[in-house]
């Protein structure tokens, strides 16, 4: 059914069953609209709006003064939450590489030929439909003082055996690997989908051309999955900024201020220090940044993917 | 022959690096599980012994009965919440997905271009003004404040409409033509044949839900109110030295998801692997 026709019709008469169809139409859909507008569309309107104002404990709406940019000025002029920010960078530098290579590398090996091979899938898939807190319980006992991590660096005789999500330097970037091997199974089964669908006459092709595995992987492989690539990069980034959960449940910010991350800070300065205008004012930059680096992503894709 | 022993020695060895890494993906589980059924004073003992030595069910016992935390409060909480979110989404995400999918109205396709756009909004860009409606709405500290959102998901309006247009058009319109209805199509036809699709969408809102642990920690003041996901962290900080009861509570939080990634694995797989869930 084309657009067109569609586009056309307010103007003219409808007939009787025309407008009873329409009438069902919006039957079926109205009571999503509603809902849809109450949590989704007005939130995300008054997510600009209180960046622009001055509320504080969330909900006390007298006094509302609108402030101009006051909120953000703030923002890039406070050192902590500048560090959080850079914090974040730090994670995202981490986490994406990591992900992205990983993903990639387990798909590959896995779709050359294995046996179990289903087995194998559903190992690596399984963390990403667990529950992250449960799982940080465990993690906590596997690396503290008393658990195995520990025991193996005394084994091998390390003179400082680390504790990694209580040391001010390892903290963040365990955390970020406990997020890569949490999410890693979605990236992964992406890959492997993709993998599937590149023909193995190019493959072959290459291989009787004398390309070695590494230029196989580099020249034929890669640029057919690239459309992948493009869209696991964009989630990824996305995936990266939105890690409030991860962190809460690992290490709650700590120690000391090591951990605390842009989603970290902005529940905290809105629910701890009640200062809602100003958190909003930092969701706000947030997703200014996913945005610019997604539209970059998305002129950059010419250079490189192949559709 | 030579080359084909050789390909097949090759075959064996990655089997086992792959294996290996499996293993190490899935270790926190089975040590997770191992540990359930241990007195707690085995849980770190060296060597690691994955199966028990002194299976006991004690853990399971502290679990739900103690003075200090209601985790069976929590367990059954988090069951009606994700439960009535299955139930909810079941119903208006495919009438809805239907209605843009086989209904003809004005300003259908703009409509749809707008959902699609909330798409891209992050959700935590939200969390303050949703608190703000949940309030006014009264619903703050209730675990309608957890349902209604997740209900609205955009995404799987955009899936299963996805699925329903490729069901053929010729099939609804005959039964138009024969005088059904659109919620008698809907009903008796698309749904039955988009089950594959629906199925998906079902399980991964079970796990989201059941796993969500920003909407809790929020929007839910009341202990007696709370879910799994943020009792389980209490719970964890509380029994600090029971490492045995902290293993069960991970666990049983873990269980229902693990058990329904068994049995449907062919629906959590082949969902991502099509392409169809992504995020």
């Amino acid at each position: 059914m084309s657009t067109r026709i569609h586009a056309a019709l307010p103007h003219k008469k409808m007939s009787n069953l025309e407008k009873k169809e329409a009438l069902t139409g919006y039957l079926f859909v109205t009571p999503y609209l509603i809902a849809f507008v109450i949590f989704t569309g007005i939130p995300f309107v008054s997510a600009f709006l209180l960046s622009f104002l001055n509320v504080k404990y969330i909900t006390k709406l007298d006094g509302l003064k609108f402030v101009g940019l006051k909120n953000f000025v703030r923002m890039f002029a406070s050192e902590e939450t500048m560090a959080a920010l850079g914090r974040t960078a730090i994670y995202s530098l981490i986490y994406v590489p990591v992900i992205m290579v990983l993903s990639f590398g387990l798909a590959y090996l896995l779709n050359k030929g294995v046996f179990f091979k289903k087995t194998i899938r559903s190992m690596v898939f399984l963390p990403y439909i667990s529950n992250m807190v449960a799982v940080a319980v465990v993690f906590q006992l596997l690396l503290g003082p008393r658990g195995p991590f520990y025991l193996l660096q005394k084994f091998f005789g390390v003179e400082d055996p680390v504790l990694p999500l209580l040391s001010l330097k390892w903290a963040l970037p365990t955390v970020v690997l406990i997020s890569v091997w949490k999410s890693i199974g979605l990236n992964f089964l992406t890959y492997l989908g993709a993998l599937q669908g590149v023909p193995v006459e190019l493959v072959e092709a290459a291989q009787i051309d004398g390309a070695s595995k590494w230029q196989q992987i580099k020249n034929v492989v890669l640029p057919a999955v690239s459309p992948t690539t493009f869209f696991l990069l964009i989630s990824s980034i996305i995936t990266s900024m939105q890690n409030f959960t991860v962190i809460q449940a690992l290490t709650e910010g700590k120690p000391g201020q090591s951990t605390v991350v842009m989603s970290v800070n902005i529940v905290r300065t809105a629910f701890t220090k009640y200062e809602t205008s100003y958190a909003a004012a930092q969701a706000l930059v947030m997703f200014a940044i996913v945005m610019v680096i997604t539209i970059i992503q998305w002129y950059g894709q010419k250079k490189w993917v192949n559709y | 022959m030579n080359l084909r022993k050789r390909e097949r020695i090759g075959k064996w060895v990655l089997t086992i690096v792959m294996l290996v890494l499996g293993v190490l993906c899935i270790y926190p589980f089975l040590f997770m599980i191992a540990s359930t059924f241990k007195p707690s004073g085995d849980v770190l003992s060296t060597p690691l012994q994955l199966i028990p030595k002194n299976f006991t069910l004690m853990n399971i016992e502290t679990l739900f009965n103690n003075e200090y935390y209601n985790f069976g409060d929590w367990y059954w909480n988090t069951i009606v919440m994700t439960g009535i979110t299955l139930l909810l989404k079941l119903f208006i995400i495919t009438i809805t997905a239907y209605g843009f999918a086989k209904i003809r109205f004005p300003g259908r396709d703009a409509i749809f271009l707008v959902l699609l756009a909330g798409l891209m909004i992050p959700g935590d860009i939200m969390i303050m003004p949703r608190y703000i409606i949940f309030k006014n709405l009264g619903i703050l500290n209730t675990m309608w404040s957890l349902i209604l959102p997740a209900a609205v998901d955009v995404y799987f309006v955009f899936l299963l409409r996805q699925a329903f247009v490729a069901i053929p058009d010729s099939i609804s319109e005959a039964a138009r033509i024969d005088g059904c209805s659109h919620f008698t199509i809907y009903r008796r036809m698309i749904l039955p044949l988009a089950k594959p699709s629906i199925t998906t969408m079902l399980l991964f809102s079970f796990v989201w839900s059941w796993n969500d642990y920003m909407g809790p920690y929020l929007y839910i003041s009341d202990l007696n109110k709370q879910m799994l996901s943020v009792g389980i962290k209490l719970f964890a900080a509380g029994q600090a030295q029971d490492y045995g009861a902290q293993m069960a509570g991970a666990t049983i939080v873990l269980v229902p998801v693990i058990v329904a990634f068994f049995f449907c694995q062919r629906y959590f797989i082949e969902g991502v692997t099509s392409g169809a869930v992504k995020g």
